[in-house]
């Protein structure tokens, strides 16, 4: 079957244990407004445009079928509203103005990239993780990536937000070598106010999880105004505790880097002044979490 | 005459090993500065070399109406009236002497006797821009153990001993040499008298002492061997300054046995600490930038790695300075040491140390018909390149072939002719890198001939096994001739074929008529650009089972094909194939026109066997290793890895440990030789712009470590067009 992802990278050191390979799966149900891959939101193929690469060669006017690459006083423009999602466009910028942010793809093509790199997963105790954009969303291409994966020796992890419906997950799941969730807050009217969802959904899949008996890592995102304030987080690090088969917390720094990526979607960036905590500040986070039943680390 | 630095420092100044360390260092930044302001860029090894003072002008004696000098009279008349006049560079705080200023070679200019032309094979060169090695010396790795064993003293008895055994048409040879060593020993004993002076002279009783010690040492040293760990380094040291002094050779050794038994004597005998060993070593490191091993396997495959390895790599530590130190990983590595050295990649961000892979090295050098005992004792050696100590003539590193030219050569002969193809492209290409490798392969057979009439090499000589037995000079007399024989531009030319595939026979996008105008015009208009970007953006080499990469692997197997088949022509000789480019990159690059990777005319080649920057979007070091390891020729020498990684990416135990998996799977996945550069991004952004607010900062330009402030701006433009590309992928 097809799967629609928005990359594939390789020699990933922050995405779980040892060296391994992310496959970032397109779709989101969530809209954090942090988010730092604002291209997985959609499933559509929405084509980022970044004017600095732009040459004015104009070879994208002459293949887009709807006008939406249009040529205004001998200069490319881009009128967003009228985009097909078709892709032609990005098929010929070979300079990289436009880009895809989808790319349909087979187990098979997925497994083609993924193997090259088997002996760095196995010295290293890496392997594949399943990421996004959320790849509980196409449930039927993440099992069939993580047989594959099985079948070949690797392990096979996943980076989910558990705001779903579990049941027809729960196969899947249990497959998985090691669930990574986030935990972004405890307040259900702040949570729907950050991500667009409640989270009571989440907190009661999350304690379901613990019932699979699978090795989990809780990661709770640092975002300046939203989730760092000490009764939210103090209030995380108690529920967790309640989780059984928890390894670990990690805390994530707020990453400024989707910046770049708002701007060539045409999206508003509501954290686009935000920065990153300092290291010592993250070391102090870590150290005022700690004590509460529940292993803190930074990641 | 002599630099000195005595009574710098009141009589009651008291001295830790630490400070002694950190002030050499503070002397040793401010002398890499000093050169970079009176002598320029220098794009090389630093090789522990100082400014001369300004009264030490040394003129050379010509022997050739040129006004050069060669052969054996003309290099000892030079060399021991060099060594009579050298001044003593002395610091007190230093454990040892032996610093230099230049390299008589430097004075007399490489160049090749006159009288030995070589016209023809010159047409050849320039046609496919070849740098042959005619005239250029060694690389190659000297037994410097033996030298200790023996002495200088015990070295003249072997010169008297061989020269009594011989016919007088080897006389010239063994004169020459028992000269040179003569000077030696008298330039020692000299250079003991003047450490007996200044420890007279100097007021702070530590310091006092050291000189007075170095003066007993060096006294020993001047004709005796080596007992003790100080003595066997101040032997060393020496050793470095003799063969610099000279014609700047050479490499040396795995330091952790070198060293072993005068360690283990010492410490046996209570004459020294670990302290005092990682002293001595730090002030090793400041003498001379020079390579070596440490760690790898026994004959019987057990590690070497002790105590002592570790103690060097906390001396190079300390002292944090450039240092080219390899480590040898294999199957049985010592875990816990390997994490160390990886560590200390990350913690110091200067380089070093660098990793070899002996799996593949030692059942590469095998396939030439070598034992896998001579494979293990083939060591890390220098910027790519591997020896036996005292056992190989080599020439590695030297000789090169800009196969970016000689594909420029085909596409020209192709674009003249009526048919225009992919498989007429190859086939032209075959023919002209055919000739290349002829032409190479001739002229250092014609090296071999006659280079001890332009410059013997009179110190190596000394610690190689034949020479001195035969009364042969090391390019007549080396025990293995293992010629190395380099491709330049591997990856600029699989990308080019790669790109006239993809883009001319699959996709019909545009015709070979039209990319011929594109190069001819490179890549002129915005149309032009368009296409240029087109090309740019096919399947390249390093992407990972891309049309690039086969084309890699394609070419790797021409290209050793042909050079092994130079052995035929050669009875005697063992050509290698390798892969690297050293620092030529920048200068093959402006000899070529627009290729059909979309690189522009003059642009820089790849470097080495890395590909050209950009290969893939999420620049995956793993996806490149698995790509280099591919194209490795196969046969003992190397086809380097070159990595640039941010410093983030080993701040936590854990993170580290990944690194070292990566370190140990890549190198146990066939590649040879991976060199890492922790590029604190910003520091050499800014340091480009005004390298002096930087002096101490080192980078990895290619096999060697270098200070950033001493390249030249186009090598410091490599690295930074290397970070920003990184930045805008």
């Amino acid at each position: 079957m097809d799967g629609v992802i928005t990359s594939i990278q390789r020699f990933s050191l922050n995405d779980g244990p040892g060296i391994r390979t992310t496959v970032f799966f397109k779709g989101c149900n969530l809209r954090c407004a942090w988010c730092h891959n604002p291209e997985t939101f959609s499933l559509a193929d929405d084509i980022m445009v970044d004017a600095s690469k732009c040459i004015g060669c104009l070879h994208c006017v002459k293949v887009c079928p709807s006008g939406a690459q249009r040529e205004i006083d001998g200069k490319h423009a881009f009128q967003r509203d009228l985009c097909t999602h078709c892709g032609a466009c990005a098929d010929v910028c070979f300079p990289g103005a436009l880009e895809h942010t989808a790319k349909v793809m087979t187990c098979d093509d997925v497994m083609r990239e993924v193997l090259q790199d088997k002996a760095y997963y196995l010295d290293s105790g890496g392997g594949v993780t399943l990421s996004g954009g959320e790849a509980m969303l196409q449930t039927d291409f993440a099992a069939e990536i993580t047989a594959a994966c099985h079948e070949h020796g690797i392990e096979c992890a996943v980076e989910t937000n558990l705001a779903y419906d579990l049941a027809p997950c729960e196969a899947v799941l249990r497959d998985f070598d090691l669930i990574m969730f986030d935990i972004k807050q405890m307040d259900s009217a702040q949570h729907k106010r950050w991500t667009g969802a409640g989270n009571e959904t989440i907190l009661a899949n999350a304690k379901r999880m613990d019932g699979f008996a699978r090795p989990m890592i809780a990661r709770v995102p640092l975002i300046p105004g939203a989730t760092d304030d000490m009764a939210n987080l103090a209030a995380t690090v108690d529920f967790l505790a309640t989780l059984k088969n928890l390894r670990y917390l990690e805390l994530l720094n707020f990453n400024p880097l989707g910046e770049a990526k708002y701007r060539c979607l045409a999206l508003d960036n509501p954290f686009v002044t935000a920065r990153p905590y300092s290291d010592q500040q993250m070391s102090d986070y870590q150290r005022a979490l700690s004590g509460r039943g529940v292993e803190v680390r930074v990641g | 005459m002599m630099i000195q630095f005595i009574n710098q420092y009141p009589a009651d100044e008291e001295f830790s090993y630490e400070k002694r360390l950190r002030l050499l260092r503070e002397r040793k930044l401010a002398q890499t500065q000093e050169k970079v302001e009176k002598q320029g860029e220098l794009n090389q090894d630093d090789y522990g070399l100082v400014v001369p003072p300004d009264y030490f002008q040394f003129q050379i004696t010509p022997n050739h109406p040129d006004g050069k000098f060669y052969g054996y009279s003309g290099w000892t008349e030079n060399y021991t009236r060099l060594l009579g006049e050298h001044p003593l560079y002395c610091d007190p705080l230093d454990a040892f002497v032996g610093r230099g200023f230049f390299f008589l070679i430097w004075l007399r200019g490489f160049g090749w006797h006159p009288d030995y032309p070589y016209d023809e094979l010159q047409k050849a060169f320039d046609k496919y821009n070849i740098i042959s090695g005619i005239g250029r010396d060694h690389h190659l790795n000297p037994d410097i153990t033996m030298g200790m064993q023996l002495g200088w003293g015990g070295i003249l008895q072997k010169l008297e001993h061989y020269r009594g055994t011989h016919t007088a048409e080897h006389y010239e040879f063994y004169d020459s040499e028992i000269a040179v060593v003569k000077a030696i020993i008298t330039f020692l004993r000299r250079i003991a008298g003047q450490l007996a002076e200044l420890a007279l002279i100097e007021r702070n009783p530590t310091l006092r002492l050291n000189l007075s010690e170095m003066a007993d040492i060096n006294l020993r040293m001047a004709d005796g061997a080596p007992q003790t760990m100080r003595e066997a380094i101040q032997w060393m040291c020496w050793f470095s300054f003799f063969s610099r002094l000279y014609n700047r050779g050479s490499a040396g050794g795995q330091l952790d046995q070198m060293l072993l038994p005068y360690y283990e004597h010492d410490i046996a005998a209570g004459i020294i600490d670990d302290d005092d060993a990682r002293f001595y070593l730090g002030c090793l490191f400041f003498n001379d930038s020079r390579y070596y091993q440490l760690g790898g396997p026994d004959k019987d495959g057990n590690d070497t790695t002790n105590h002592l390895s570790y103690l060097i790599l906390e001396a190079a530590d300390m002292v944090n300075i450039a240092c080219n130190l390899t480590v040898r990983v294999h199957d049985k590595t010592d875990p816990v040491f390997m994490r160390k050295a990886v560590g200390y990649l990350f913690s110091n961000k200067n380089g070093w140390p660098r990793f070899t892979g002996d799996r593949a090295l030692v059942e590469g050098f095998m396939r030439c018909g070598f034992s896998r005992d001579l494979a293990r004792r083939r060591l890390a050696s220098g910027c790519h390149w591997m020896s036996i100590p005292g056992m190989e003539y080599t020439l590695n590193d030297v000789v090169k072939i800009n196969i970016a030219k000689v594909f420029e050569v085909a596409y020209q002969e192709m674009a003249a002719g009526a048919e225009q193809s992919v498989d007429k492209l190859y086939e032209l290409f075959t023919k002209h890198l055919k000739a290349a490798v002829k032409a190479t392969t001739d002229g250092i057979a014609f090296h071999l001939k006659y280079q001890d009439k332009n410059e013997p090499e009179l110190i190596l000589n000394l610690l190689s096994h034949g020479p001195i037995e035969k009364g042969l000079d090391l390019t007549k007399g080396a025990t293995f001739f293992n010629m190395c024989v380099d491709g330049s531009g591997m990856a600029t030319i699989a990308d080019s074929f790669a790109a006239c595939e993809q883009r001319i026979e699959r996709e019909k996008r545009l015709s070979f008529a039209e990319l011929t105008e594109l190069l001819q015009t490179n890549f002129a208009g915005v149309e032009g650009e368009y296409r240029r970007q087109m090309l740019q953006h096919s399947e390249r080499f390093c992407q990972g089972e891309s049309l690039g990469d086969a084309w890699a692997v394609k070419i790797t197997e021409l290209f050793t094909g042909l050079v092994r088949a130079a052995n035929d022509e050669h009875p005697g000789l063992n050509f290698i194939p390798g892969w690297f480019s050293w620092a030529n990159t920048i200068e093959f690059g402006k000899k070529v026109g627009a290729t059909p990777n979309g690189r522009q005319a003059g642009e820089p080649i790849n470097h080495g066997a890395n590909p050209h920057p950009g290969f893939r979007r999420d620049g995956a070091v793993t996806a490149m290793a698995n790509s280099i390891a591919a194209i490795q020729p196969g046969y003992g020498n190397t086809a380097p890895v070159q990595l640039e990684l941010d410093p983030a990416l080993g701040d936590t135990p854990e993170s580290l440990d990944k690194l070292v998996s990566m370190v140990r799977t890549l190198l146990n996945s066939g590649n040879t030789l991976l060199n890492i550069n922790i590029i604190d991004e910003d520091k050499i952004l800014a340091a480009h712009e005004d390298p002096s607010k930087y002096p101490d900062l080192v980078v990895r330009v290619t096999g060697f470590t270098a200070y950033f402030s001493m390249l030249s701006k186009d090598f410091r433009q490599l690295v930074v067009d290397r970070i920003l590309s990184k930045r805008s992928a």
